[in-house]
């Protein structure tokens, strides 16, 4: 019996003990550094791209280690707590959400260290500090906001991408006189939601001299120009799937890849993923032409950018980190970036491998606009993009648009303060 | 819980004589070696996380670092700040009505089905099975499941009915606000009704055909017989599956979100303090998240013990005076 409770004793400490593993980095006198990102679907292309780096830098191994995209942003503060063995170089979001990290102390600035002379200061404020304005990542990829269309449903009905608001409307009456749902979108998801406004609204609303005055604080959201860019949006509905409201985001790409919905407003972030679903699916771009009383007299393309890599305050390999980063900030890694993963890379003078990305990458450079509600409302809680998707799914039950003003202005008001002038 | 649990079923006396005192005395070692493991894992997993959330909720914190003593601050803005004070409340009335509605729907239908398998003679223990059957499911699955059947594009549920000639009745089952937050509650109480079911079903099993037999021979119908005789006797019963429906429904988390995503869709209106803790916790662009969700997390914490202690109180007066 004694043994048997010896045994049992033993057990419940060698339960109870952590198994603390001591991580190795570094092999002979190689330098292993770990990029922690929430792209699992990418690990091959990474693979790829840091091969390069390895190759100019014999000394250091890249480890790219993704963590599932719903986890990520759960795992990634306790991942940069760690006093040792902590990742070195580390996916960020943009703007508002990287802001804890900074002021935690989790994330070193890369101000002088890093190479951005060239870049344009509206792509690096994705990565900046909201307090202190330093830079704290290298910006990767750009996304930009557009209607996606089916081409050959376009060619069936005979339609040619719309560049006035009635042969808009007329393009979507004919789809829905052909049993085609017009526009494919989820109203069930606010974020979703928020970006039609981006891409229906923001001629009608003034697009980035409106933002600067919102910002400035010389106009607000109850304005009369940026309700009635709501009432865009909303006004859509007909076109929108049957019982919009209760689509949700995966039914919203699957009526469009399953070609039952004719366009999509959405990212460029979409083509990847719908071309895997539907290989025969042939994409096509446009710019939602100013919208009726729209202030921007010409189409307008959002953009905003999608993330950056910082690097780990407490990384072990810190001066190889910081390598690597401004490795990450040159044409070479942009380029590398922009032809293997198919994306529009941050990186100054880059050109996207694929045809379609390039024209919408084009768009942005020529009328662009940036995602009002994420690039400069994405700060606090409620985020802007969430107060406005919420005030857009009120108005599809019916709220009005001066009602639907007055809750946008109400989620930024709680923390956001104008800059003032 | 556990040990509300034991006081509401246990009928018996536990009398312990001085022998029996001594006798453990001498045995406390080995007792405590065989409970050990078990406390090391409560400690580590239960005790330390409530403790150390409550420390959490008294403090100011940029990102994981932990600055000042803030004393009720985080509790205040819980209750002042924009949009959290809407977002408390309107939760709270959520997981209300899904607790009310619960009761309502699920308990009814699991005594309902507890009886009728109690008479029936053919095909109970297949039936039994049924019922259970989506209780083995993850209810991440079973919100999944359901989101999918409900899909207004290409669900079954409007297919079927339009395949019946009732396409007027085809919904946005999860998209209407009026319609989202009852669907959860019929959904939750699909994947549950087996749990008071089978509660019921042994309390039903516990009661000596001689009770029944008697309350025929005075005259009793079957109804009166139930009314008078079985549902009294179930009240122990009654009172558990009332409280472990209260702690399930109010920490509700994983059924709404598998359903409804983290926002508790469309316009938060099937949001529930579970989802709003997740959003608080992990999902907030305030860097003092941890703060707030932790006093969140506190609130929630003396909310449900409280009402759960009080409830087990309740309940066992009640069967005090079945005695």
């Amino acid at each position: 019996m004694r043994k048997f409770c010896t045994v049992i004793a033993a057990l419940s400490v060698v339960l109870a003990a952590p198994a603390c593993a001591p991580s190795t980095k570094s092999s002979g006198d190689k330098v292993t550094l770990t990029v922690l990102s929430w792209r699992p679907e990418d690990t091959a292309g990474y693979g790829k791209i840091f091969a390069s780096f390895e190759k100019s830098h014999p000394k250091v191994k890249v480890n790219f280690k993704p963590i599932k995209n719903t986890e990520y942003l759960t795992v990634l503060p306790t991942e940069l707590k760690k006093s040792q063995g902590g990742p070195d170089v580390v996916q960020l979001k943009p703007y508002g959400p990287i802001q804890s990290l900074i002021s935690a102390g989790n994330l070193a600035p890369l101000d002088g260290q890093v190479d951005v002379s060239k870049w344009d200061p509206t792509v690096l404020q994705a990565a900046k500090g909201k307090q202190d304005g330093k830079l704290y990542g290298v910006p990767y990829a750009m996304q930009t906001l557009q209607v996606l269309y089916n081409k050959k449903i376009f060619a069936e009905q005979g339609l040619q991408p719309p560049t006035t608001w009635a042969e808009f409307t007329a393009a979507c009456d004919k789809l829905k006189k052909a049993g085609i749902t017009p526009l494919s979108t989820s109203g069930l998801q606010p974020w979703v939601l928020a970006i039609d406004h981006q891409i229906f609204g923001a001629t009608r609303y003034g697009g980035d001299d409106f933002a600067k005055a919102a910002v400035a604080g010389t106009k607000n959201f109850t304005d009369p120009d940026y309700t009635a860019s709501l009432d865009v949006t909303a006004k859509l509905k007909p076109y929108y799937p049957d019982k919009v409201t209760a689509v949700d985001y995966p039914d919203a790409q699957t009526l469009f890849t399953s070609g039952k919905a004719a366009m999509y407003p959405g990212g460029s972030y979409e083509v990847g993923p719908f071309t895997k679903s539907n290989p025969d699916l042939q994409i096509g771009f446009f710019d939602a032409p100013p919208a009726p009383g729209a202030k921007v007299d010409h189409p307008l393309t959002s953009g905003f950018v999608d993330g950056s890599y910082g690097v780990n305050a407490h990384s072990e390999h810190k001066a190889d980190a910081i390598e690597l980063a401004k490795w990450m900030a040159t044409p070479e890694f942009g380029q590398l970036y922009a032809s293997t993963l198919k994306q529009i890379s941050a990186v100054p003078g880059t050109t996207p491998g694929d045809p379609l990305l390039a024209q919408a990458y084009q768009n942005f450079k020529a009328h662009g606009a940036t995602y009002m509600m994420v690039v400069d409302f994405g700060y606090g809680n409620p985020l802007g993009r969430d107060q406005e998707g919420l005030a857009l799914q009120k108005m599809l039950g019916g709220t009005s648009p001066a009602d639907a003003g007055k809750l946008v202005q109400k989620g930024v008001a709680a923390w956001f303060k104008p800059s003032g002038g | 819980m556990v040990q509300a649990q034991r006081r509401l079923t246990t009928t018996e006396p536990t009398g312990s004589g001085g022998g029996a005192t001594r006798r453990r005395g001498r045995r406390l070692p080995l007792l405590l070696t065989f409970l050990l493991p078990a406390l090391l894992l409560y400690t580590v997993f239960i005790v330390y996380p409530l403790v150390s959330a409550l420390e959490y909720s008294f403090y100011d914190w940029s990102g994981t670092k932990q600055n000042g003593f803030a004393g009720l601050s985080n509790f205040h803005d819980l209750f002042t700040k924009y949009p959290l004070s809407e977002q408390l409340w309107r939760a709270l009335a959520h997981n209300t009505v899904f607790f009310v509605g619960t009761m309502l729907i699920q308990t009814t239908a699991g005594l309902l089905f507890a009886v009728l398998l109690h008479r029936s003679r053919r095909g109970k223990r297949f039936l039994q099975t049924a019922y259970i059957l989506p209780h083995l499911v993850s209810p991440i699955v079973a919100g999944y499941l359901w989101s999918m059947m409900l899909n207004p594009q290409f669900g079954a549920v409007n297919a079927a009915l339009r395949g019946v000639g009732l396409g007027a009745l085809a919904q946005p089952w999860r998209g209407d606000p009026h319609l989202a937050l009852p669907v959860a509650i019929l959904v939750n109480a699909w994947q549950w009704v087996g749990f008071p079911m089978l509660l019921f079903a042994a309390a039903l099993a516990g009661i000596p055909e001689e009770f029944h037999e008697a309350a025929r021979v005075d005259g009793a119908s079957a109804w009166q017989s139930f009314r008078r005789v079985t549902f009294p006797l179930l009240t122990p019963v009654l009172g558990i599956v009332t409280v472990l429906t209260f702690i399930g429904n109010f920490n509700v988390l994983d059924l709404i979100y598998a359903l409804q995503g983290s926002q508790g869709n469309p316009a938060f209106s099937t949001d529930v303090l579970g989802l709003l803790f997740y959003r608080t916790a992990f999902q907030n662009p305030d860097a003092n998240a941890i703060g707030q969700s932790s006093a969140l997390a506190v609130c929630m914490f003396v909310l449900i013990f409280g009402v759960s202690i009080a409830a087990t109180r309740f309940f066992r007066r009640m069967e005090a005076r079945l005695k």
